[in-house]
C-alpha cells in the first residue's frame, strides 16, 4: 500500500518537530553552558584580564597546588560522612515509629516534614539566631541545666562549629529520609514479617533479611539524593559560619562561589567545576553499581 | 587597538568638551543642584537605575531623593537594592555581561581601582566640567575628597558618605567621682578617656572590674571578621605598622606590630562582655545603648541613635531604646587616626545607556544643598562628608550634644585613614577576615599573621609585583594612607 505510506510520512516527521523545541531548550540550557564552561576552563579569564587565548592545562595544574581547594573537599566529605548515616538512621527510626497507626499520626507526620520545606538559607539564619551567645535560647536552656550562664560560641569555637552545622543539617533533612523510608516500609509485605515473627526471628534478623531487601531500592535512591545534596551543601553553612572560623568549615561549594563570584577567577572556577563533575561522576557511577541501582 | 566602544567614548568626550566652556561658565555661577535639575529636565520621562546598599541606606533614594528628583525633573529613579557583600559582584557582573542594567552606582572607595581597571566606571571629569561641579567638589572634607574621588588622576566617584570610626564613651561614668576614686585606688592614675591603645588596655579592664556588678563592662566592640578587619587595619597603622615593604611588595602585616595588635585584641575579649567574639553591628549597638559597655567604637549612626535622634521613626523601631541619651561623649579612637571604614562614592556605570541623566542625578545628590538634607535623614545612614555639614546650624541644633558629635566627625574627616585599596583589594581583605576569624577560634597570633602574610604574597605574585607596586605606591602616597608619625 505505497499510497497510504506516502500519505502518513509527514505525520512521522511531525513528532520530531513537536519535541524539537524541548530538545533545543535542553541543549541550550544544559549542554551549551557545560561546553562553554569547559572552553573557559582552558583560558585565563579573571577580574583583571579577559585573556581568551588557549592556556592549556594551566588552571587544572593549579588545582593540584591549591591546598584550600583540597581542604574544602575534605570538609565536604567530613560533613557528608557524618550527616548522611545519621540522617538515614534517624529517618529509619522515625519511619518505624510512625509505621503503626496511632492517634494524630497524620498531624505528627505533617509537623515533622516542616523543616524540609524551609529554605536552607532561612534555616541556617534561624539556627544562627538560636545559637547566638547573647540572645539565642540554646545557651540559655543549657544554662538552666548547668545552673550557671553558659557561654558557648557555637559558630566560632573550632570544637563546636562542626557539631552545630551537622545538627542543623540533620534537623532539616532527616524528615526527608523519614518520609521516603516511611513510604518504603509501608510497602513491605506484612505477611513475610509476620511469618518471620511467628518463626521466632529477631527484629534485627527480620530487618536484615526481609525488610532491608524490600526497601533497599528506595533507600539507595534516598541515600544517593541526600549524598549529592550534602556534597553541594552551601546555604546552611553560609548562613551559620560563612565557612569560618578561618576556612575551617569551607565546603567545595562555598570555595567555588568565593572563587567565582567574589574573586572573579572565572577560568579557574570553571576548572574547579569540572573537577567536581569528574569526582561526582566517578562516585555516583560507583555508587549506582554498588547499590545495584543499575539493574 | 581602538575599539568601537572607544570611538563612542571619544565622541562623547569631544561633544562634552565642545559644549563645556559656555555651559561651565553658566553652570558654575549657579547652585550645582539647580544646574543638575535644569539640565536633567531634557530627560523627563526616562528612568534611571541606581545600585544602593539594601536596607536603611536605600531609604534615602526610595523615600526622599528618588521621589524628589522625579518631582523636579520628571525622571524616575529605580533603586536596585543590593547587600554590601554582593555590591561589587553585581556591579562587575553587570559590566562583564554588558547588560547595562545599572546607570548610577554606589561604590565603596577601596573598590575603585579594581572597577576602573576593569573599565566598569565612567570618567566623570568631562561631566564635572560641563556642569560646573568642580567648585562644590572642593568643599567635600579633605580626607574624602583627596583620597576617595580619583584613580589615576581622573574623577570616578563623588565621595558621598562620611564613614569613619568614632569612639563613643559614657561621659557620666568617666565623670562619676566614685568611679574616678575607685580607678585611682586601683591604678594610681586619674581616669581619662584613652587616647592610645596602651591606655585603652589599661583602662578598660579596670572599668570592667569596677562596674561589672552594675552590669557594665569597660568596653565592647563588634568582633565579627568583616568589621574587625577594618579595626585591625586602623589599629595596625596607628601602632606604626605598614601593609607592605614598598620595595619588594612583601606583606608586612606579620611584623611585630601586627602580632602585637592581634594578641592585644584577643586579650581584650577577656574583660569585654562574654561572647563579644560573635558581636556584629547590632549586638554592639544594643549593648552600648542599653548601658552594658562604657566605651565602644563604631560608625557615626551610633552617635545619633545613642542621642535618640530619629529613633522614634517606624523604620528604626528595631534600634533598642537608648538608655544613655545625653550621657555619650565622642572622641577619636585610640591612636587618633580613625579608619574611614568603607564609605560610599557615587559613580556612573560605563555601560549605562543614560550616562548623562545618571550623572546629573548623582551631581544633584552630592551637591551642597541636597547632601545636607540627606545626611540629616535619621534613617538613611549617610554620614556628614562636606565641610558645610559639620558647621550646619540646622544639624548643630538636632540634639544637645550634636556640636560635639559633629566636631568628632570633622576631626575624623581630617585625620582618617583610608582602607587599603589596591588591585583585587577584596582578596587581601578576605585574608584579613580569615585571620581575624582564626584569632577568635584560638589560633596562635604569630602563626595566623604569617599565614595571612603568605596569602597576601601569593595574591601579589599572581597579580604581578610591579603592577601592584605601582598601585600601592599611588595609594600609600595619599594623605590618608598612613598616620603622620
Amino acid at each position: 500500500m505505497p499510497a497510504i505510506a506516502a500519505h502518513h510520512q509527514p505525520d512521522r516527521n511531525f513528532k520530531y518537530w513537536i519535541i524539537a523545541p524541548a530538545i533545543f531548550l535542553l541543549l541550550a540550557v544544559g549542554l551549551f553552558p557545560l561546553i562553554y564552561s569547559l572552553v573557559v576552563s582552558f583560558m585565563r579569564i579573571d577580574m583583571m584580564d579577559t585573556d581568551t587565548s588557549f592556556a592549556g592545562l594551566y588552571n587544572y595544574k593549579q588545582l593540584f597546588k591549591d591546598l584550600r581547594l583540597w581542604q574544602s573537599l575534605l570538609h565536604t566529605l567530613i560533613i557528608t560522612a557524618v550527616a548522611l548515616p545519621l540522617e538515614l538512621l534517624f529517618g529509619l527510626a522515625m519511619a518505624y515509629l510512625f509505621l503503626e497507626k496511632m492517634p494524630g499520626r497524620q498531624i505528627f507526620v505533617s509537623l515533622l516534614v516542616l523543616p524540609t520545606i524551609i529554605s536552607p538559607i532561612v534555616a541556617g539564619a534561624t539556627w544562627r539566631l538560636l545559637l547566638d551567645n547573647q540572645y539565642g535560647p540554646i545557651n540559655q536552656i543549657l544554662g538552666w541545666f548547668a545552673g550557671h550562664r553558659v557561654n558557648l560560641l557555637w559558630t566560632i569555637n573550632p570544637f563546636l562549629v562542626y557539631p552545630a552545622i551537622i545538627f542543623c543539617e540533620i534537623w532539616q533533612w532527616t524528615p526527608f529520609m523519614f518520609l521516603i523510608l516511611l513510604a518504603a516500609l509501608s510497602n513491605v509485605d506484612k505477611s513475610q514479617t509476620e511469618a518471620a515473627e511467628i518463626d521466632g526471628a529477631s527484629f534485627i534478623r527480620t530487618f536484615r533479611y526481609i525488610v532491608l531487601p524490600a526497601i533497599w531500592p528506595v533507600m539507595a535512591i534516598a541515600i544517593l539524593i541526600r549524598g549529592l545534596d550534602l556534597f553541594r551543601i552551601f546555604d546552611i553553612i553560609w548562613a551559620l559560619t560563612m565557612g569560618g572560623p578561618g576556612t575551617m568549615t569551607e565546603t567545595i561549594s562555598i570555595y567555588t562561589y568565593t572563587m567565582g563570584f567574589k574573586q572573579f577567577e572565572t577560568s579557574y572556577t570553571a576548572a574547579i567545576a569540572f573537577l567536581v563533575i569528574a569526582i561526582l561522576t566517578v562516585v555516583v557511577t560507583w555508587a549506582i553499581r554498588r547499590m545495584g541501582l543499575a539493574k | 587597538m581602538v575599539t568601537r566602544r572607544d570611538v563612542g567614548k571619544l565622541g562623547v568626550a569631544a561633544g562634552l568638551a565642545g559644549s563645556t566652556s559656555f555651559a561651565a561658565r553658566q553652570a558654575a555661577a549657579a547652585d550645582a543642584a539647580q544646574t543638575a535639575v535644569d539640565a536633567a529636565k531634557q530627560f523627563s520621562g526616562q528612568t534611571i537605575s541606581i545600585v544602593w546598599e539594601a536596607g536603611l541606606q536605600a531609604l534615602d533614594p526610595l523615600n526622599f531623593s528618588g521621589p524628589k528628583w522625579k518631582e523636579l525633573t520628571g525622571i524616575d529613579v529605580k533603586v536596585v537594592e543590593v547587600s554590601t557583600a554582593e555590591m561589587f559582584t553585581k556591579i562587575m557582573q553587570d559590566y562583564k555581561s554588558g547588560a547595562g542594567a545599572y546607570d548610577a552606582l554606589n561604590v565603596i572607595p577601596s573598590w575603585m581601582p579594581d572597577l576602573v581597571n576593569a573599565g566598569a566606571l565612567e570618567d566623570l571629569d568631562p561631566y564635572v566640567e560641563k556642569y560646573g561641579f568642580r567648585e562644590e567638589l572642593q568643599k567635600i572634607a579633605s580626607t574624602y575628597r583627596d583620597n576617595q574621588m580619583m584613580v589615576n588622576g581622573k574623577i570616578y566617584g563623588f565621595p558621598d558618605d562620611g564613614d569613619v570610626f568614632v569612639m563613643y564613651f559614657r561621659k557620666d561614668i568617666f565623670a562619676d567621682p566614685a568611679v574616678q576614686a575607685a580607678f585611682k585606688e586601683k591604678t594610681g592614675k586619674d581616669l581619662a578617656v584613652p587616647t592610645t591603645w596602651a591606655e585603652f588596655d589599661a583602662t578598660g579592664p579596670v572599668l570592667t572590674e569596677i562596674l561589672k556588678d552594675k552590669g557594665t563592662y569597660g568596653a565592647g566592640f563588634f568582633r565579627q571578621p568583616p568589621y574587625t578587619m577594618f579595626m585591625f587595619q586602623e589599629r595596625f597603622r596607628n601602632e606604626g605598622g605598614k601593609f607592605f615593604d614598598p620595595d619588594t611588595m612583601k606583606a608586612t602585616i606579620n611584623s611585630d606590630v601586627g602580632v602585637k595588635v592581634l594578641t592585644d585584641m584577643r586579650a581584650e575579649n577577656a574583660w569585654m562582655p562574654p561572647g563579644v567574639e560573635q558581636w556584629g553591628f547590632v549586638e554592639n549597638l544594643a549593648a552600648f545603648l542599653q548601658g552594658q559597655t562604657a566605651m565602644t567604637i563604631s560608625w557615626p549612626p551610633y552617635g545619633r541613635w545613642a542621642a535618640g535622634y530619629g529613633t522614634d521613626q517606624e523604620v528604626l523601631s528595631w534600634v533598642p531604646k537608648s538608655t544613655i541619651a545625653g550621657k555619650v561623649g565622642y572622641a577619636m579612637p585610640p591612636g587618633g587616626h580613625p579608619e574611614l571604614a568603607a564609605g560610599f562614592c557615587l559613580s556612573v556605570a560605563s555601560t549605562s545607556k543614560n550616562k548623562e541623566a545618571a550623572y546629573l542625578f548623582i551631581q544633584w545628590l552630592n551637591s551642597e544643598a541636597i547632601s545636607l538634607q540627606r545626611v540629616q535623614l535619621p534613617y538613611a545612614l549617610r554620614d556628614p562628608f562636606r565641610d558645610s555639614h559639620f558647621t550646619s546650624a540646622e544639624y548643630l541644633s538636632r540634639w544637645p550634644d550634636a556640636k560635639d558629635y559633629l566636631a568628632a566627625l570633622q576631626a575624623g574627616a581630617t585625620n582618617g585613614l583610608l582602607d587599603l585599596s589596591v588591585l583585587q583589594t577584596d582578596k587581601y581583605e578576605e585574608a584579613l577576615r580569615q585571620m581575624i576569624s582564626k584569632l577568635w577560634a584560638g589560633d596562635d597570633p604569630k602563626a595566623i599573621a604569617d599565614a595571612a602574610a603568605a596569602d597576601w604574597d601569593a595574591i601579589t605574585d599572581k597579580i604581578g609585583v610591579d603592577k601592584q607596586k605601582a598601585v600601592y605606591g599611588a595609594w600609600a602616597s595619599k594623605s590618608g594612607a598612613y598616620p603622620k608619625m
